[in-house]
């Protein structure tokens, strides 16, 4: 029988033989990040058991926020050989720095993870995914190349040449958000292709969107495929942090490269397994910018049972939202905080405004609408135009995503006064 | 000088006469009305006897509302007294924005409004054309 696990040894370690493994890498993770300005005398450069991780202090976004563009870097800068980098103009960029190695050890996680469910060098590999600062994209064609797959850096958009590539080059297995891959099938109906015959299709990657066990079954019905799902952020690397293996039943996080830890949010204190916690990681293999018991905002548990498969590394159930209220759209990540700076910058507009999410024909929208309230009224169509192309511009540099703007008459948003809500997501259910 | 107001409204059912409604409510006679459309929301520019009195109970509803100074002027209901209008405005250089008429009651004259960008110029030149424009009390007791 074919091998079923990409490197059986680390994937099947004992339980016991992994928390040595994980104390001596965290060890070695302790005294490079202490090499950094945020980190310098802020943790122990070692500790004598993982219990003892505990006793360090949180980091947070705000953290890797405050320490742009270098406070976190642990090696020369000359040892790094690439960046990911959020995208926000406003000051609230964040980095990631990779060395050589830390790319290498990415790569081979994400190998791993894809072979776990069933690709293999004779597959071809369509990569859906925006290649560039997203992680999404250079993470998983990484990743696919050293498993053999033949691979397509399709990147993201252009629906009618994904699907001639997906024809063309027998595409076997697909790297796609959830809504794009719902969206894309309306338009194999418009171009009168059944994905199910017409197509090879075998396996696809649900990434970047936390989406619900029914757009799973849907999607697969509809492609023919098996779906799986994966979990990854871009302060862990990015994808291939907990994959999915043939059992569909959650997500093993690789611990050979991060230690997790579910915590209640409001404590700090773990919470038992099978009980919904804010999931916190420490990198165990970075070089260039190792982080310790990062928050990250996301709430899941753990599946406590050994999984059928194998493999010792324990499983995340699905994403089930969020600590804080960063919204995810069209796979990009973004805070309502980044719109209202933009906002609050247009006088004209000031906090006289209202973000609506929708999802139409399975893809995210967002609406800006602002009151046109007397003082910004002057009687001219023109000025109203320049106001709403302006809000248009810099909200898309701002948040890389055009947003619908509608101008609306006075006093028909919510007023201001108190705690004003200022989001409305219509999304129903998909975001938990 | 003649003026008019331009309510903001969505385009949605029911603006038109929720303006009309009120104005109606306060006495104010709507002369002309014209709606300038931009899909999802646009303006309604209202021509009445009380310019002042329709901003003022527009705004107190709680309508985004303007004024706005307009030219109107005076002419002959026949045929080709557009065009004599149109074509001293256009060797005068002046610049139409907007543009809209009515008949008056008596039968015989028509008021042609316009809005443009150099009011105070447009108007010295019109009048100087030999055209008769309408001042406020004119409009008021029309």
């Amino acid at each position: 029988m074919e091998n079923m696990y990409w490197d059986r040894e680390i994937e099947t370690i004992q339980r016991e033989q992994l928390r040595a493994l994980q104390l001596e890498l965290l060890n070695r993770s302790l005294l490079r990040a202490a090499e950094s300005d945020f980190y310098k005398g802020r943790i122990p450069k070692s500790i004598k058991n993982l219990e003892a991780l505990q006793e360090i202090e949180f980091t947070t976004k705000n953290d890797l926020r405050n320490s742009f563009p270098r406070g976190m870097l642990a090696v020369p800068l000359d040892n790094i050989v690439r960046l990911h980098s959020s995208s926000g103009t406003t000051g609230r960029a964040t980095v990631i720095y990779h060395t050589r190695d830390d790319i290498d050890n990415w790569t081979e996680i994400v190998a791993r993870s894809m072979y776990m469910t069933g690709v293999r060098k004779n597959d071809v590999f369509q990569n859906m995914m925006g290649y560039g600062l997203f992680t999404g994209g250079l993470g998983f064609h990484y990743g696919a190349e050293r498993l053999g797959a033949l691979t397509i850096p399709a990147s993201s958009g252009n629906s009618k040449r994904q699907i001639r590539l997906m024809k063309d080059f027998h595409t076997t297995v697909l790297h796609i958000t959830p809504s794009y891959a719902l969206h894309l099938y309306t338009l194999f109906i418009e171009e009168g292709i059944d994905p199910k015959k017409d197509l090879d299709l075998g396996i696809a990657f649900l990434g970047a969107e936390p989406h619900s066990e029914e757009t799973r079954v849907r999607i697969e019905d509809l492609y023919g495929i098996n779906a799986f799902n994966s979990y990854g952020l871009s302060e862990m690397n990015g994808p291939g942090v907990a994959f999915e293996c043939q059992y569909k039943k959650g997500m093993h996080v690789w611990e050979d490269s991060y230690i997790f830890e579910v915590i209640d949010p409001a404590t700090g204190a773990p919470v038992e397994d099978g009980e919904a916690g804010e999931i916190v990681f420490t990198t165990l293999k970075r070089e260039g910018m190792p982080i310790i018991r990062y928050k990250t905002g996301d709430v899941a548990c753990v599946l406590p049972a050994p999984c059928p498969c194998g493999r010792t590394h324990r499983r995340i159930s699905r994403i089930k939202g969020r600590t804080d209220d960063m919204l995810i759209i069209k796979g990009v990540n973004l805070y309502p905080m980044q719109i209202e700076k933009v906002l609050m910058d247009i006088p004209e507009v000031g906090n006289n405004y209202l973000i609506e999410v929708d999802s139409v024909d399975y893809l995210d929208t967002i609406n800006v609408k602002v009151e046109v309230r007397p003082h910004i009224f002057h009687g001219e169509i023109g000025e109203l135009e320049a106001l709403k192309s302006r809000i248009v511009g810099d909200l898309k540099n701002e948040i890389l995503i055009s947003p619908k703007v509608t101008l609306v008459e006075p006093n028909s948003l919510p007023k201001s006064e108190g705690k004003a809500v200022r989001v409305i997501d219509n999304r129903k259910g998909e975001n938990i | 000088m003649a003026s008019q107001v331009s309510v903001f409204v969505e385009n949605k059912p029911g603006r038109i006469s929720h303006i009309a409604r009120v104005l109606g409510n306060n006495n104010i006679n709507i002369r002309a009305i014209t709606i300038s459309d931009r899909g999802e929301y646009g303006l309604i520019n209202v021509l009445t006897n009380d310019p002042e009195k329709a901003y003022a109970v527009l705004s107190n509803e709680g309508f985004s509302v303007s004024r706005k100074y307009v030219i109107g002027v005076v002419m002959k209901d026949r045929p080709g007294a557009l065009a004599d209008i149109a074509e001293y405005l256009n060797e005068s250089d002046i610049n139409v924005s907007n543009a809209y008429g009515f008949i008056l009651q008596e039968g015989d004259r028509a008021v042609l409004i316009l809005e443009v960008e150099n009011f105070d110029r447009a108007e010295q030149v019109i009048r100087k054309g030999g055209f008769h424009t309408l001042t406020k009390e004119e409009l008021h007791n029309l």
